[in-house]
């Protein structure tokens, strides 16, 4: 065994050189840690209070909203840095990121985002108070494997602790894990009603249905029936077989599905429906997705208060109140002005994330163009097969008047955009990218914005020379 | 005319790495034809028969959802696919669906999975996974024309007898890594390794398809109209490019 001490100053010693060397300090110092103290993480977790993100999609904004929502109620927080969401990553958070002097160490909350299989790992070492698993969509299969398998593997990794456990209850996978751990699980959702009225109003009319995740119930090998769905495979499921269905849904959200829930601002209800409390609340970061990820900040952090100061009232009228004051994480949904212009980037990591993406841009009215930036590193997936699993077509008409491709693989997207049945209006490497950015950047109107959907690395690559050839400050710096 | 059915088999369970795409392809190049397509959906519960389908289509789907249709295909749709199969409807089958048309499938345990064997091949597990960029070369109507294709799989699959390699392996490993071939061919019935998806960026593979399935529809004096491949051409080349190592700024 290790000692921690060393390890942390030989952690703190790696990080300033990174800094010297003005390179990012995420993950590195925690490695060398590790290598000196393989139980690093169960030293400096001992006795504190945490929270886990995990699930394939949402996790950085989810984390995001828990921090600033948990701060707004009083709290220190304490979080990890986006991406760096690995063993090394957390481990770095614990050693180079520290409270401020004068806090209160009983008010001192770890909040930390987890990758899938990292949490597998970890979990018995971090201990948590409360473990969210947001949701289990593809995500570069040939890296991560089969989807049931990511959920055993979280599964494992909950049966290591004792934590509380809030689960996405419209996604059969991550609620199937609470089967037999109902005592400490509770779910979220949205309602059946809303999901039923959005159906109605906005039949998805696709000329070929998007390629699905999870459409039978693994144990019995039975199709699910679906009452409803809200998007992929997230839904209102129940197992013809095994009865396996939506779990009630302590957590519920609720709004007017003819408007559009794409607006920031946009008004919704969340119910605590075991103590029937209902709450208004208004979408803080734009995006329909962020409607599941506000909903399930708002149920950890509830479950959370409830753990930390005993099951008193207000908790969770507390914890909605707690999400009117989140912004847009930096870089991230955030809308950049360019002169008189905006720009705005979405990371996009998987056909679901994709989807949303476009489902997004497409209900934005102050879309002027659409950017696709597409790369094939090892860190994005080798194989680009995956943007033809996303269904373009049922969304092209209302995307934006203009679109350009770019990144290694423009031709891949180039071809992509033009089977569903639009042009695009020019393509190039990232070398090109700028170029074509100047481009629509003068063409666009006033108070207009250009949304751009890069892959990992294409965004990394991107911001670099957005910097540099577009004179943006680099806002990305945290 | 008859509008064309393209069958799409098990599309809610085998939908992996852009199966979807090969679908949207042939749909695409059909209609900017003015051919009228209709894609059917053939999952469990799902009735087919011979002279329902111009086109079938079989994808690869993860391990755990393969074993949920693996008795359905063998026990339910096996005959009527054979049936097909011989008559000489067009088939594509990718990866996963490419291993099921075969004799079988031996796991890297040694246990030995039965498969439809309604063609002569047989695949062999192997713990290393070949995921590369690839690029093939295929022969239609005596032009050579170079594939551009993604593969990703850990089966060796060797032909049986009356089975021909369905293209040349230029780079990547192809059905075993030994013999430089990839995928096979049999009558209509074409099985390949290759995502990508395959069919969009190799338009003369989907035209190939598209041919063969509107003669034996129409007649052999169909005439199949001319259709330009110039955006699926640029795609092809830039990946090409790419997977060359020759990508320099390109617009």
């Amino acid at each position: 065994m290790g000692l921690k001490a060393p390890a942390q100053a030989a952690a703190l010693i790696t990080k300033g050189i990174l800094r010297i060397m003005g390179r990012g300090a995420t993950t590195l110092p925690g490695k060398v840690a590790i290598k000196m103290c393989p139980d690093i993480i169960s030293k400096c977790a001992k006795g504190k209070k945490i929270i886990t993100i995990t699930g394939t999609n949402g996790k950085t904004t989810t984390t995001h909203m828990i921090t600033s929502m948990l701060r707004s109620l009083g709290y220190e927080v304490i979080t990890n840095v986006s991406g760096a969401n690995l063993a090394s990553g957390i481990t770095t958070t614990f050693l180079c990121e520290k409270p401020s002097k004068t806090a209160d160490p009983d008010k001192i909350v770890y909040v930390l985002e987890t990758d899938e299989a990292a949490f597998a790992k970890i979990a018995k070492d971090l201990q948590p108070k409360v473990c969210l698993v947001t949701n289990l969509f593809r995500d570069q299969l040939d890296r991560y494997g089969e989807l049931t398998h990511t959920r055993d593997l979280i599964a494992n990794g909950i049966d290591d602790t004792s934590a509380k456990i809030v689960l996405n209850a419209d996604d059969s996978l991550v609620a199937s894990m609470g089967k037999t751990r109902s005592d400490r699980a509770s779910y979220y959702g949205i309602s059946l009603q809303t999901m039923l009225d959005n159906n109605r109003l906005h039949p998805n009319n696709t000329i070929l249905e998007a390629s699905s995740d999870a459409a039978f119930c693994p144990e019995c090998k039975v199709r699910y029936d679906y009452q409803a769905r809200s998007f992929g495979h997230l839904g209102d499921y129940r197992c013809p077989s095994c009865g396996f269905a939506t779990p009630v849904r302590r957590f519920e959200l609720s709004y007017d599905a003819s408007g559009n829930p794409s607006d920031e601002g946009f008004p919704f209800t969340i119910t605590d429906t075991e103590h029937d409390v209902t709450d208004t609340l208004n979408l803080r970061i734009a995006g329909s997705h962020n409607l599941y990820n506000t909903c399930a900040a708002v149920s950890a952090v509830t479950r959370f208060l409830e753990i930390d100061r005993g099951k008193e009232d207000g908790l969770f009228e507390q914890a909605c109140k707690s999400t009117q004051k989140v912004e847009a994480a930096f870089g991230r949904m955030e809308k950049i002005a360019v002169g008189n212009k905006f720009i705005c980037i979405l990371l996009v990591k998987n056909p679901v994330g994709l989807d949303r993406a476009l489902s997004f841009v497409a209900q934005s009215s102050d879309a002027d163009s659409l950017m696709l930036v597409l790369n094939s590193n090892t860190a994005d997936g080798k194989d680009v097969s995956w943007i033809w699993d996303v269904d373009f077509e049922s969304k092209v008409d209302d995307l934006p008047s203009n679109i350009y491709v770019s990144g290694q693989r423009y031709g891949d997207m180039m071809l992509r955009v033009s089977y569903s049945g639009r042009t695009v209006d020019g393509y190039g490497s990232l070398d090109y990218a700028t170029t074509l950015l100047k481009g629509a950047i003068s063409e666009c109107p006033d108070g207009k914005c250009i949304y751009i959907l890069p892959n990992y690395t294409a965004m990394l690559d991107l911001r670099g020379r957005l910097v540099k050839d577009l004179k943006l400050k680099d806002f990305w710096k945290d | 005319m008859s509008k064309l059915v393209i069958g799409h088999f098990y599309p809610d369970l085998l939908n992996l790495y852009g199966d979807r795409g090969n679908v949207l392809a042939l749909m695409r190049r059909a209609s900017l034809r003015g051919i009228e397509v209709e894609v059917k959906r053939i999952s469990i519960g799902d009735d087919v028969k011979n002279g329902d389908i111009d086109i079938g289509f079989i994808g690869g789907g993860q391990d755990s959802e393969q074993n949920i249709m693996a008795d359905d295909m063998k026990n339910v749709k096996g005959d009527v696919i054979k049936e097909m199969i011989e008559d000489g409807v067009v088939f594509l089958t990718v990866c996963g669906g490419y291993q099921m048309l075969g004799k079988y499938y031996e796991e890297h345990t040694g246990n030995r999975i039965e498969c439809l064997g309604a063609l002569p091949h047989y695949t062999v597990g192997k713990k290393e996974r070949f995921i590369n960029d690839c690029i093939y070369e295929i022969e239609i109507e005596g032009k050579t024309v170079k594939v551009a294709g993604f593969e990703n799989h850990s089966g060796r699959t060797f032909l049986g007898e009356g089975e021909e390699p369905f293209m040349k392996v230029i780079k990547g490993h192809g059905n075993n890594g030994e013999d430089g071939f990839e995928g096979a061919k049999y009558k209509n019935t074409f099985c390949t390794y290759s995502h990508g998806s395959l069919l969009p960026k190799n338009p003369d593979i989907t035209d190939m398809l598209l041919k063969l399935a509107l003669k034996r529809k129409y007649g052999a004096d169909y005439e199949f109209p001319e259709l330009s491949t110039e955006t699926e051409d640029l795609a092809r080349k830039q990946a090409l490019d790419y997977i060359e190592g020759k990508q320099g700024i390109q617009q």
